[in-house]
């Protein structure tokens, strides 16, 4: 008779269900029916983990194009007390943008008399001079590769009236705009806003900090040599003078950006080096500054809002008007121009202005960029705007510390914070991890001949296959993988010789060609073994994808960016590697690594200027390509031209 | 099987006589560059109880007839200050060839310990091992930054060495210096007294406790008092070199104390950063006596094999003592090396070297976050020390449970090994 049955509703049912399921069997020993639920646990996972890695780098991949998603952010807030934003009047008035009409005038006359950077240096540091201001002026030159970049910057510093000046904030413009990356386009509003600045600022005596005033040559490299001089740090292809003025340490830096003649918008452009943001206190701080004293509505970057200027949606007309009109997808699309925009200056590490030098030294700084219109903006209004913003800064008591420097600003007045965003770059690095594990315990095991002893088919534990433990090649492998880091150093050569920078249109064809087939001769120079070499590939693709596991979820903290940018291109193109039978088909899954890893060598400028921004700025962009992510795509690659 | 799962040394046939001073002048040269001048004033390469610039203060201060441990920042043993301001150079070349020395010595002593384990005169893996204690970034970056701990650590390989050579005075002579430096490596005191009155060969797979084979533990006692001896004739010297009594709470009592609270890698610092001054007496009493906590549980354990036991506590050394910085956790792992035998039963291997490689990414970066982009906060940087201790605790969890399973043998086919 069978024992009575409990009452089993719906829940308990569906509580009892993973217990049955993994103690299926009726042994009375604790510990043999304790191994078999391991067993069975175990099995169970392994067998699904496929499924797991899928939804890992499928939860991943949404979660990175759901970024832009406006339900994804929030709104800024001031987090720091001190900083109280807009609560002050502003005194800069009708007179002082006389005056700054009157310095441009004469900038104006200086840029078509076709002055050199030493006559207009003098001509600025004279007008410092007029105003009270001390002042001098910096030469200096780089010299990258055969050029040499050199040019005269200008400072003035206002003493603080109230305390020793042991802190400082630094209002600066660059005599080039960032308006097509420096490429000959004037800042003359900004430098005339800077010496108009210069006269009013003087006048006060509410003052706590010291206040800076560089006007700098060129668009980065003037103030890369003025930061370089003023924090003492020394490079072994920069020239430049000693400062004369000493001043306290920096914490804020406000650097204007004023190309056109009027403007609509201010807009915040905040990337620094190396994909370093300023805390987010001074971005919102100007944000509300901006919108409730000056009047100025705030952009981020120069990306005028699609949903005020519907014929600005970029969205193909294909799409029916009833999604194109959607608020949401507007929303949407705004964003992600905007997210995309972060990602392409954050991710190559590059500062998306002069104020992005500022950051290697600890000190947050943002560029505001009067974009160019035809009105209703102009000098009355950003004046107001930086002189309260100046007053904000001003109050601090500490460095900015208490807001947010993880975060992707999505528009002017929302952002995400990093846990809204990070998870999606961990989660596909995982989703690599697990699948380099899973390749890594199969390898520890060789299936042997089917055929089985008649004894050990009556034991319990006997499966159908037999397997025995095989050693992985794990010194040969470590060493092919250094050995290909080592690849990467001298690719990184080749890129940053002088050769490569003079004549870069036959240089890069050649140095792929070359780099294409170094592994190859090196592969078929080797002496062939034939003993476990599909376990080396199927190895070496274990411990490839761990490493780059390993490298995308640590660059995450660091650099989102450059992990998404990594998330891309190495997430899925390594975790489907495979060696085959065929020569051919592993010769040309060898090619396609080849083009994924080095394929960037034919995108000249795009090398060209990561170099330079490597040699005079210390962008780590370049060396980590050519170092690191170069290296872990060709390991793929070698993974495929291996024989089984 | 199991003897072809060993390694295979294939790679590394280099005579040992012809790689130990290659390696060792490869060393030399890395020490003669830049890089001592500009890693000295990393705090992850040395604590403030083995800083290099400390060291060089207390030098300063006592040549121009200052008490070095009158302030607060000296923390070196008398011994130390003594010799480097007699006959060892502390500054320029001297100091470079000095520190390349400790570690060189350090590596031929860990060879001489494989040696003494293997009973044999010369093995093809001398080589490797000897590369692997020379090259093993935890420890010749702290060497390159001229912290003392590479003394320590060469100290520590020198006593093991003699005791398992059997030579008793040298073995205690060292230990007992190493005492006077570093007092928290007295945790191997035990073992090394067990190795002293046993042998150093490998008897992990054949356990039987001591009593069964007629050891002879009173002479244990009578090695102990020598120890006692050397110790008290070391602390007269450092007594006479200062002139007073102060050095032992500058020095030792550090140690159990932690006046400086400067970032390590260590476990104690952020802890008692955070902690209330009430608590704290209580809280150094828990974390001092944890560290002396695992002596005889694994000096029992372990006691038909003490020089493993002495290698399982230099890795809780590394991972819970007060002020440590890379290079203890790298003696650890470089000693794997001398135990081929615990390979194939290590427990998850490939994840304690997955730990062990985040944990090495992570604590220079959050580091630098921290200090240097300021974008972080001491938060970061702890997290990457917990990091790098649940990397160190896995790597010795891996050790123990090889030394225990390497007993019961190779798995079988149908059969299961069971922790009861």
């Amino acid at each position: 008779m069978d024992p009575p049955t409990a009452p089993t509703n719906f829940w308990t049912q569906l509580l009892l269900r993973p217990i049955q399921r993994f103690s299926r069997n009726g042994s009375t020993n604790a510990s043999e029916s304790r191994i078999r639920r391991r067993r069975a646990v175990v099995s169970f996972i392994t067998r699904r983990l496929w499924l797991l890695q899928l939804t890992l780098f499928c939860t991943g991949y949404l979660w990175l194009l759901i970024i832009p998603s406006p339900r994804l952010g929030r709104r800024t807030y001031i987090d720091e007390n001190a900083l109280q934003p807009g609560q002050v009047n502003t005194y800069w008035n009708w007179g002082d943008v006389h005056a700054a009409d009157k310095n441009l005038a004469q900038l104006e006359a200086l840029r078509d008399s076709n002055a050199t950077s030493k006559q207009r240096a003098e001509f600025i540091r004279d007008q410092f001079h007029k105003l009270g201001v001390s002042a001098s002026t910096q030469n200096y030159a780089f010299s990258t590769g055969n050029t040499i970049t050199n040019g005269t910057n200008v400072y003035g510093i206002i003493a603080s009236p109230r305390a020793p000046g042991t802190e400082a904030m630094v209002i600066s413009a660059s005599w080039l705009s960032r308006t097509g990356d420096g490429d000959g386009t004037l800042n003359l509003r900004g430098v005339s806003t800077v010496l108009a600045l210069a006269g009013f600022l003087k006048g006060y005596s509410l003052w706590a900090k010291d206040i800076v005033l560089v006007v700098s040559d060129g668009h980065l490299d003037g103030m890369h040599a003025w930061l370089a001089a003023y924090h003492g740090s020394t490079q072994s292809n920069l020239q430049a003078d000693h400062l004369d003025l000493p001043s306290g340490v920096i914490w804020t830096a406000l650097n204007i950006d004023y190309p056109g003649h009027s403007f609509s918008h201010l807009g915040i452009f905040f990337e620094g080096n190396n994909g370093r943001l300023p805390n987010q206190d001074l971005l919102n701080s100007f944000q509300r500054i901006s919108l409730y004293t000056g009047g100025v509505p705030v952009l981020v970057y120069d990306h005028l809002d699609s949903r005020e200027h519907p014929d600005l949606s970029g969205l193909p007309p294909w799409i029916p008007t009833a999604v194109r009109k959607h608020p949401e997808v507007q929303s949407y699309v705004y964003q992600a121009k905007n997210v995309v925009r972060h990602f392409s200056y954050q991710a190559r590490g590059r500062p998306s202005g002069v104020h992005g030098l500022f950051h290697q030294f600890r000190i947050d700084a943002i560029t505001l960029f009067a974009v160019p219109a035809t009105g209703p903006h102009g000098f009355h209004a950003i004046g107001r705007v930086i002189e309260s913003t100046l007053r904000t800064t001003n109050n601090l008591l500490e460095r900015l510390h208490a807001s947010f420097f993880f975060y992707i600003l999505t528009g002017a007045d929302r952002f995400l914070k990093i846990g809204s965003y990070l998870p999606s770059a961990i989660l596909i690095s995982i989703a690599m991890m697990f699948n380099g594990l899973r390749i890594w315990s199969d390898l520890a095991w060789s299936e042997d001949q089917p055929e089985i002893p008649e004894k050990q088919k009556q034991t319990q534990f006997t499966n159908k296959k037999t397997w025995t433990r095989r050693t992985r090649p794990v010194i040969k492998v470590l060493a092919i993988m250094i050995a290909t880091h080592v690849y990467g150093a001298f690719l990184f050569a080749a890129v940053t010789s002088l050769w490569f920078s003079d004549n870069p249109k036959v240089a890069s064809p050649l140095v792929f060609t070359i780099f294409a087939f170094i592994p190859l001769i090196i592969l078929c120079a080797l002496p062939s073994e034939k003993t476990s070499r599909g376990s080396l590939s199927a190895t070496l693709k274990a411990l490839n994808l761990c490493l780059a596991s390993t490298v995308i979820s640590i660059t995450a903290l660091l650099n989102f960016s450059l992990a998404t940018l990594l998330t891309i291109l190495m997430g899925v193109p390594l975790s489907i590697s495979a060696t085959s039978k065929k020569f051919a088909v592993r010769f040309c899954m060898y090619n396609v690594y080849i083009v994924l890893g080095i394929g960037w060598l034919f995108l000249q400028d795009e090398t060209l200027k990561a170099v330079w921004h490597w040699e005079i700025l210390s962008i780590w962009f370049a060396p980590f390509v050519c170092l690191v992510y170069t290296p872990l795509v060709l390991q793929a690659g070698l993974v495929c031209l291996l024989p089984q | 099987m199991s003897s072809s799962r060993i390694r295979s040394p294939s790679k590394f046939t280099l005579e040992f006589g012809l790689a130990f001073p290659l390696f060792a002048a490869a060393r030399l040269v890395l020490s003669l560059t830049n890089l001592p001048h500009v890693l000295k004033y990393d705090h992850q390469l040395s604590s403030p109880l083995t800083s290099y610039l400390n060291l060089q203060e207390g030098i300063y201060l006592f040549k121009n007839g200052v008490d070095p441990y009158s302030g607060g920042t000296f923390r070196h043993s008398p011994l130390f200050l003594s010799l480097f301001t007699t006959i060892l150079p502390a500054t320029g070349v001297g100091s470079s060839i000095l520190w390349t020395l400790g570690d060189a010595s350090g590596a031929w002593a860990l060879v001489q310990i494989w040696r003494a384990r293997q009973r044999i005169s010369s093995s093809q893996r001398d080589s490797l091992i000897a590369a692997l204690y020379l090259f093993n970034p935890y420890l010749f970056l702290p060497n390159l930054a001229h912290s003392t701990s590479s003394f320590d650590n060469a100290l520590m390989l020198f006593s093991l060495m003699f005791a398992s050579q059997g030579r008793a005075s040298a073995s205690l002579l060292v230990l007992s210096f190493l005492v006077q430096i570093s007092p928290s490596s007295i945790l191997i005191l035990a073992p090394v007294l067990l190795l002293l009155i046993t042998s150093p060969v490998s008897r992990l797979a054949s356990p039987q406790p001591l009593t069964s084979s007629g050891v002879q533990f009173r002479k244990s006692g009578l090695l102990l008092v020598e120890f006692i001896a050397y110790f008290t004739v070391f602390t007269l010297i450092s007594a006479l070199v200062v002139g007073n009594w102060i050095w032992i709470p500058q020095t030792w009592g550090a140690t159990t104390n932690l006046p400086d609270l400067t970032p390590n890698t260590g476990l104690w610092w952020y802890f008692f950063t955070e902690m209330f001054d009430h608590f704290r007496p209580m809280f150094l009493m828990v974390f001092s006596i944890h560290l002396f906590m695992y002596i005889a549980p694994i000096c029992i354990k372990f006691q038909y094999d003490p020089l493993f036991a002495a290698f399982l506590l230099i890795g809780i050394l590394g991972t819970f003592k007060s002020y440590p910085s890379l290079s203890e956790p790298g003696l650890f792992l470089s000693m794997i090396t001398i135990f081929p035998e615990l390979y194939p039963y290590f427990r998850h291997p490939i994840i304690t070297a997955l730990l062990h490689f985040h944990a090495s990414l992570l604590m220079p970066l959050f580091n630098s976050l921290w200090l240097n982009q300021g974008t972080g906060n001491a938060n970061f940087y702890y997290a990457s020390t917990l990091v790098f201790a649940c990397s160190n605790g896995a790597a010795l969890i891996d050790c123990i449970w090889a030394g225990l399973r390497i007993a019961i043998g190779e798995e079988e086919t149908g059969y299961t090994v069971v922790q009861e």
